[in-house]
Order: structure tokens, then sequence, then C-alpha cells
């Protein structure tokens, strides 16, 4: 492995030299045509000189790079499925717009069918369907945007923040998620493209929820977004990624950093719902750091992908500061989503509440796995966390496994979990009231979801109970 | 004696702990032979080495130990055959080291049937047994220091119970580590035939109590078969010298309609890791686990609780109660584990973590792996003080706070003990008094 660094090292340091002579091709564009897969220290300098990113920038993707080929693959979690990545085999950037179309004969049957039922209009369609790159919504959105500027928010897709806001991007990006902190987390920072950047001035109360991703702009959605919030002291924030409508991509890794900072008393939520095709593998890095009186919550819903590992983190670094984590999966057939959740009392007097639901369907694996830990100093901490699962299917699997280390006295600890199927008497209860078993067991599970889907705005809201619906449809329990 | 704890070591051929006993136990040891040079030293990062460091527990003497055992054992040995003589065992079972094995009966009283004797007596006496049932749940490739165990045991105890056979007044073994400088393998097979009942207390004492001049080592192993319909009460009990590192594996297997109760209590030990397991392998098999640590000084106390699944309408029940002070630290890890053919399954398992100390630390790792959904689980784990409340409600009553602590954490232990024999758990009480003298 040191030996393919090292010859990387070399060809990179040539690349630095005279990288047009060398290689005899200017236009990044056409050479991405080509189709080149595969990572190397080449295809980093070429996403840098086409974004034309200060050096700075260049040196952190390389040096990540480094690490990426150096870390082993996780040794934990579903080991089978995550080796299947071949990472020669996929396309570490590509230009959006002129690349990223599909026929629409080529998107899958189930997700053209998710879209008639959830009445997603045409154009959300093609955009979803990856068929067209971009959603005209900027219209809609114009004045809201007015609104954000006169109020000094800054929130714009991360590669415009590079170029805007260098002095800011350069203060805090890699901070909170260091790139050596996983494989992955490496893989994003060497390749990065996209995602979004908030800053929020002191005070700031930003009262819609910022909606990212296609009702914003095409390039915030991307393999390897790379996302930063930071919330100023007394700012607020809510902050929507995805949306629930299946995303179709012939890309078979997507792998995002977000990095979210709550400075004091301030507040911040995160909502993400992911539904991407099944034949994704979803490995994403998420870590807020809450300082004093700060509020952070992550509200995270997984319903698609074929391996979701995702476990957003809240780091509790100021007296009094608060998290919450609400995380949901629901995992069908042929799924493993292994969701959870990981909160860090550094601090005193700082509380959280991590609360699970998950289903797993068919033959469908959801695990939740977490860490809730209390450093020595975070005396008077208050931490809760409650699993509960949903088995529907003879093949269903489902997995807890929590973690919790405590090195504080004064602290009060709980964990719950619970795991069972659909009740019988709770069907026959609902089925001598008239109701088919079908109707039954989706009012059953809808109300089993409901402590996620109450807190989403009431657009995502309709759509994800028009979702459970369809993927309950002739369901055996 | 010389101790070889070099974390790369291999088990020479020439090992003489490898020609002990008949053809085919020599033919098993040679195996775990071969898996113990095979096999690494675990890795930190999997989850149930991820608190304790493996090499301590690597340790292999290049002779044979020949310590005495220490006075505390006699004392012990006398309380115990003192217990004997006024008929309330059925018989006491000492063993020194893992390798001297003595069986003292009660005179007149002697359930007929019932098999006590040590191993390599018993691969002689009792071979068809002994060699359809022993390595059958941990052998040579259950793990390093299994297979370590599998490859080197001196002498451990054997019992059977024929079937339909009740043994009514509990088996005392009373297992004695040597002093500085000594590893034992203490070995225990248990066989309890179809309908029969059974119970067992075995304590594990003795050792070095200086940690920093002179570690004693014990690795031991615990293989049970309750055979179908059968009963069990397996208390273990581990006090060992505060200069001892110690590993245990136990695993049991329920055969239809079988009843396991398994009381781990831990006290000893200046590091001591410890793995229960049962396997529910027939229909209507039932396992319950009531398990109590307590920690104080700078002990390290790493405990794994198996309950596996693999046959249908089989139920289990975990109640692992763990109270620390100073700065001991307690790590416990907890699997539930559904077959997918193992259906209407019930599982419930609970740990609780008193923490009387500021500079305690204590981790729960309590995880379920739920293969179908015919079934009822659930799980739940805390970590705190005791409720202000409860001491303020005593000393509103009179009661001084030192007291109303003392109380409060004998109650909590008490509901692990109610199904211990009661002078055991007299003894134990007192251990936990004494723990509590200086709070």
């Amino acid at each position: 492995m040191s030996d393919s660094i090292q010859k990387q090292k070399e060809s990179l340091a040539a690349l630095n030299e005279d990288y047009e002579s060398k290689y005899g091709f200017s236009d990044p564009v056409d050479y991405f045509h080509k189709g080149a897969k595969g990572i190397n220290h080449e295809v980093v300098e070429m996403i840098t000189k086409m974004k034309k990113e200060p050096r700075w920038m260049a040196d952190i993707r390389h040096e990540a790079l480094d690490i990426f080929l150096s870390k082993p693959m996780p040794a934990w979690g579903d080991i089978k499925l995550i080796n299947e990545i071949d990472f020669d085999n996929i396309y570490y950037f590509m230009k959006p717009i002129e690349n990223q179309q599909n026929s629409w004969d080529d998107v899958p049957d189930y997700i053209k069918k998710t879209f008639d039922r959830l009445g997603i209009p045409e154009a959300e369609k093609n955009f979803l369907g990856g068929v067209s790159a971009q959603y005209e919504s900027e219209v809609v959105y114009h004045s809201m945007k007015e609104e954000l500027k006169e109020q000094g928010v800054l929130f714009l897709d991360m590669d415009s923040a590079l170029r805007e806001h260098p002095d800011i991007v350069k203060k805090y990006f890699g901070t909170i998620i260091p790139m050596t902190d996983n494989k992955f987390a490496a893989l994003n920072t060497a390749v990065w493209s996209g995602g979004s950047f908030i800053y929020v001035p002191p005070g700031v109360q930003v009262t819609v929820p910022l909606q990212a991703y296609f009702r914003i702009n095409a390039e915030n959605m991307g393999q390897f977004e790379r996302t930063l919030i930071i919330a100023d002291k007394g700012a607020r924030i809510h902050y929507i990624e995805g949306c629930t409508a299946p995303t179709y991509s012939t890309d078979s890794l997507h792998s995002a950093v977000v990095e979210v900072l709550a400075l004091e008393d301030s507040n911040i939520r995160y909502t993400t719902i992911q539904n991407w095709s099944r034949n994704i593998f979803n490995l994403v890095t998420k870590r807020a750091n809450a300082h004093a009186r700060s509020t952070v919550e992550w509200v995270d819903g997984n319903l698609g992908s074929r391996l979701t590992m995702k476990y957003p983190c809240i780091q509790l670094l100021g007296e009094g500061a608060r998290g919450e984590i609400l995380s949901v999966a629901l995992a069908g057939t042929d799924q493993h989503l292994d969701a959870g959740a990981k909160v860090i009392h550094v601090a005193p007097n700082t509380s959280s509440r991590i609360t699970s639901k998950s289903i797993s369907k068919g033959n469908g694996r959801a695990s939740y796995r977490g860490l809730a830990k209390v450093h020595k100093n975070a005396t008077g901490a208050k931490l809760a966390v409650e699993c509960d699962a949903l088995l529907i299917g003879e093949e269903a699997r489902s997995d807890t496994y929590p973690t919790i280390e405590v090195d504080a006295k004064n602290v009060a600890v709980e964990h719950e979990a619970r795991v069972s199927k659909v009740a019988e008497e709770q069907l026959f209860y609902l089925t001598s009231r008239g109701l088919t078993e079908d109707d039954a067991r989706l009012l059953i599970v809808n109300g089993f979801m409901e402590p996620f889907t109450k807190e989403l705005p009431l657009e995502y809201a309709v759509e994800l109970n028009r979702l459970i619906e369809l993927e309950m449809e002739g369901s055996i329990g | 004696m010389n101790i070889v704890t070099d974390s790369k070591y291999m088990i020479p051929h020439q090992s003489p702990a490898l020609e002990r006993g008949p053809a085919w136990l020599r033919e098993k040891r040679r195996a775990s032979q071969t898996e113990f040079n095979e096999l690494p030293l675990p890795r930190r990062g999997l989850h149930l080495w991820r608190y304790t460091d493996p090499s301590g527990f690597m340790a292999i003497p290049d002779s044979a130990d020949e310590t005495a055992p220490s006075e505390n054992y006699k004392l012990v040995e006398k309380l115990e055959l003192d217990h004997l003589k006024s008929g309330n065992l059925e018989a006491l079972v000492t063993d020194f080291g893992g390798r001297d094995i003595k069986v003292s009966r009660s005179g007149d009283d002697v359930t007929k049937g019932l098999v006590i004797s040590s191993l390599s007596e018993a691969a002689n006496s009792h071979a068809e047994l002994i060699e359809k049932h022993l390595y059958s749940l941990i052998g040579g490739s259950s793990g390093k220091f299994e297979a370590m165990n599998s490859a080197l045991w001196n002498d451990g105890i054997f019992i059977y119970v024929p079937d339909n056979v009740e043994v009514k007044k509990p088996l005392h073994l009373l297992r004695e580590a040597g002093v500085e400088g000594s590893i034992q393998y203490p070995r225990l097979l248990v066989v309890v035939g179809k309908n029969a009942s059974l119970t067992i207390v075995d304590e594990y004492g003795g050792g070095s109590s200086d940690f920093r001049n002179g570690q004693s080592y014990s690795n031991a192993v615990v293989e049970i078969i309750a055979e179908q319909d059968s009963r069990l009460r397996y208390i273990s009990l581990q006090r060992q010298a505060s200069g001892m590192q110690s590993y245990l594996t136990h695993r049991a297997q329920a055969q239809a309609g079988a009843s396991i109760l398994t009381i781990p209590l831990v006290f000893g030990a200046a590091i001591s890791k410890q793995n229960f397991g049962v396997l529910l392998d027939g229909k209507g098999a039932d396992s319950k686990m009531y398990g109590l640590l307590f920690g104080t000084s700078r002990q390290h106390l790493d405990n794994h609780t198996l309950h596996h699944h693999r046959a249908g309408m089989t139920t289990s029940d975990i109640d692992f109660k763990v109270v620390l002070r100073d700065k001991a630290m307690s790590a416990y890890t907890g699997l539930i584990r559904i077959e997918e053919d193992a259906k209407t399954c019930e599982a419930y398992q609970e740990n609780r973590n008193l923490l009387l100390s500021d500079s305690t630390r204590a981790q729960t790792v309590p995880e379920l792996e739920i293969l179908n959904e015919d079934v009822s689980c659930s799980h739940g784990a805390t970590a705190g003080p005791i409720d202000p409340m409860q001491i303020f409600q005593l000393q509103s009553r009179g009661i001084h706070e030192a007291d109303a602590v003392r109380m409060i954490v004998s109650g909590y232990v008490q509901s692990s003990l109610k199904l211990v024999p009661e002078d055991l758990r007299e003894r134990i009480s007192e251990f936990v008094a004494h723990r509590l003298e200086d709070i």
C-alpha cells in the first residue's frame, strides 16, 4: 500500500510541474467524457484544477486521498456487503448538467411507479430519475432568497462558498470531521463536490426551513457532497436535505460528509430523508458540535439504498447543551439499513435523547448501532436512548448494537429497546371494526412511525405516509 | 516456575501437557494446540475485546505448578467441610490449581447414581460420556484462550446426574488458585440427564494478592449439558485475590424442555473477563441469568452474556446488576440472538449500573440480533448514582447517609441473590457489607 502511495505522490509532483504538457489535454470535460473510473492523485488534481480551487484545498484533497488509500475497510457492520464496493469501478467526478442524463426508459419501473403514486410533477420526476439535471425552482424561492440575503444569511452550494467565502470555509472545513476520522470521510474529503454551505449570523432567526437539493439548485445533490452549517451565537436554523421520493442514480456509491457547528445559544435542526434507489451504497458521516446552551437536532429518515451506514453524532461541548436524534429506518427486501446515533457528553449539565424506530420487511435488515458516552467532566448529564423495532415477514431481521460508556458518577443514563411483530390483538381489534387486514396493518405501521412523521414539514409527512402505504401493499405479515 | 507472557508464544509439540489422557483425548489436545498456535491474539477492535487487553491473559507455564494452597483456602475448605458434615451439602469437591481434585461426600446420605469425579479418572471410568461431551461446547475453535485451556488443562471436575435423578442438596466446588507466579486451567464438565435436577455452587478463590510484583493467572472452561426436561441451577462465584488475571468461558446447552438458572457473582481478581452463554437448543427450553458484579479499588471486570435461541418456543431472561465504587471499571456486553427458524421466542435482558464514586467507569452494550418476526424481545440498560430522593427519604427518617447507602445497595443486590442457597446468600451479603464498610 505504501508503495502505491509513494508512486502516486511522485506522479502528483510531476503533475504540479507541467500538468498540461505532460498529459496533453486541457479540457477536463473531455477527459471525463472518456469515462475515467477509479481513484488516484491525477483524478483528484483534475477535480481541483477544474473547479479552480485554491492550493490549500488541493493539498487537503491529496492528503485525504493518501489517508483513504492507507486505511483498511471497516471490520464491523455488514462486512460482506461493504466489501462488494469496487472502488476502481466508480466515477469520482462528473461535471453536473452535462453528464448526468439518463434515458427515461432506463429508470427502473418501481421508481416510476412510486413517482406516479406520490403525484410528483413531471419536471421533478425527470430530475429525480436522473433524466434532467436541473429543476427550475429559482422563481418560487426568489423572494425567500432575498429575505435571507437581507438578514445576512449565507446559503449557497459548497463550491460557490469556497469561491466566494474562502475564509469561512477554510476556518471550519474539516474541523468537526477530520479527514482521518474514517475511510469514507477521507474519500469524501479527497473528491467532494457540491453540498450546501450555510452561515447564520449572530442572533438571526431563520423562520422557514431551508431546503437543499433540487428545490434550490441541482449542485446540492451528488455522490460526494460536503455540507457545512454554522449557526453563530443565538442563531436559529432548520435545514432539510433530501426528499421522500426515490432518487435514482446509476452510481453505486454515495458518501457524504456533513459538519454542523452550533455556537453558544444557537439552535440547529437538520432533517434528512434519504430514499436512494436500491443499488446504492450510502455511507455518510454526520457530526455536530454543540456549544454552551445550544440545541442540535438530527431528524434522520432512511428509506432507500442497498446498504446504509449512517450514525449522526452530536458532541455536547458546552455546558447546558442539548442534543436530540430521531432516526428512522424502513428496510425492505434486499436492503440493509445500518443506522444509528452517537452522543458524546463532554461538558457538565448536558442532555440528550436518542429515539430510533425501525421496520424490517420481507428479508430486509434494519440495525441500530449507537454510542452514548459520558466523559468524566460531564457531571449532571442526562441521556436517554430508546429503540423500537417492528418486524414484518418471516425472514425480516433486526439488530440492536448500543454502546453505553459512563465515566462520571452523577449522571442519569437510560437505554431501552424492544423488538416485536405487529401484535395479533391489535390487528384483531382493528379488523373487528371493519378494517381489512392490510388497512389495519398500515394503520399500525403509520402509528409506529408517527413520532418521526410529526416532526416533518407537512408536504414531506404526506409523501412519507403515501410511501409507507406503497411499501406495505400486499405485504403478508 | 517461569511464566511465558509473549503474545506470539506457541505451544511446543513436546509439551508434556499434550500427553495426558487416553488416545482420543491426546488427539483433541493436539488439535487444540494447533488451533491455539494458528489463532492470532484477538484484535482490540473486536467488540468483545474493546474494553480488555487480551495480552494480559497470555500466560503459559514452562513447568508444572507446585505451589501449596494458601491458608485462606484451608479455612474455607474447613468451613465447607463443616457444611458437608452438618448435612447441608451433597458433596464438596476441592480443586487446587486445576490439578489436585479431591471429592468429599456426605457419608450416609449419598444420592444414588450421581457421579462426581476428577476428569482424569472419568476419562477411563466413564470414557463414553466424556468422549461424547468434553469439548462439545468449548474446544480449540472457540477462541485463542479457550484453545489454550483445551490443550493444556491438567485435571478437572466431572459431574454426571443420571436420568430422573433428583439431587436435593447443592454440590459445592471449591477452586483455589495458586499464589504468585502460578497458572491454572480449571475445567468442568456437567451432564444432567433427562428429567434430572441439580444445584452447583462453583467457587473460584485464591491466587496472588500482589498485582504489581507477582500476578497469578487462571483460565477456566465450564461445559454444561442439560438434557431434556432437566433442571439445573448453576452459581458461579468469583472471589479471587487482588493479584489475579482471571479468564472464564462458560457454555451450557439447554435441550428440549430443560431449564437452566445461571447466577454469575463477580467480586474478585484484578482483571477478570468472563463469558457466560446458554444455547437454547430444544423446544421449550428456558434460561435465566441473574448476575451480580461488585467492583472496588482499581478492579477491571469485563463480563459477556449470550442467549442463543436456536430452537423455537424458547424463553430467556437476563438481569445483570453492577455496583461500582472507587476507580473500578465494569464492561458488560450481552447478546441475544434469535435464529431464523427459532419461532415464537421470548427474550429479555436488563443491565443496571449503580455508581457509588466519581471515578468509576461503566460500559454497557446490550445487543440484539433477531432473525425472524415471531418474537417478543426487549432490553434495557441504565447507569447512574443512587437516586438522591431515596437517600433523602431515609435520612428524613433519621438514618445516617452512609447507612442509607448501605441499605439501598444491599436491597439492590438481593434480587440477584434470592435464588442462591441460603448459606451462600449470607456469605455474599457479608461480602457486599464488607465492601461498603468505609463508604
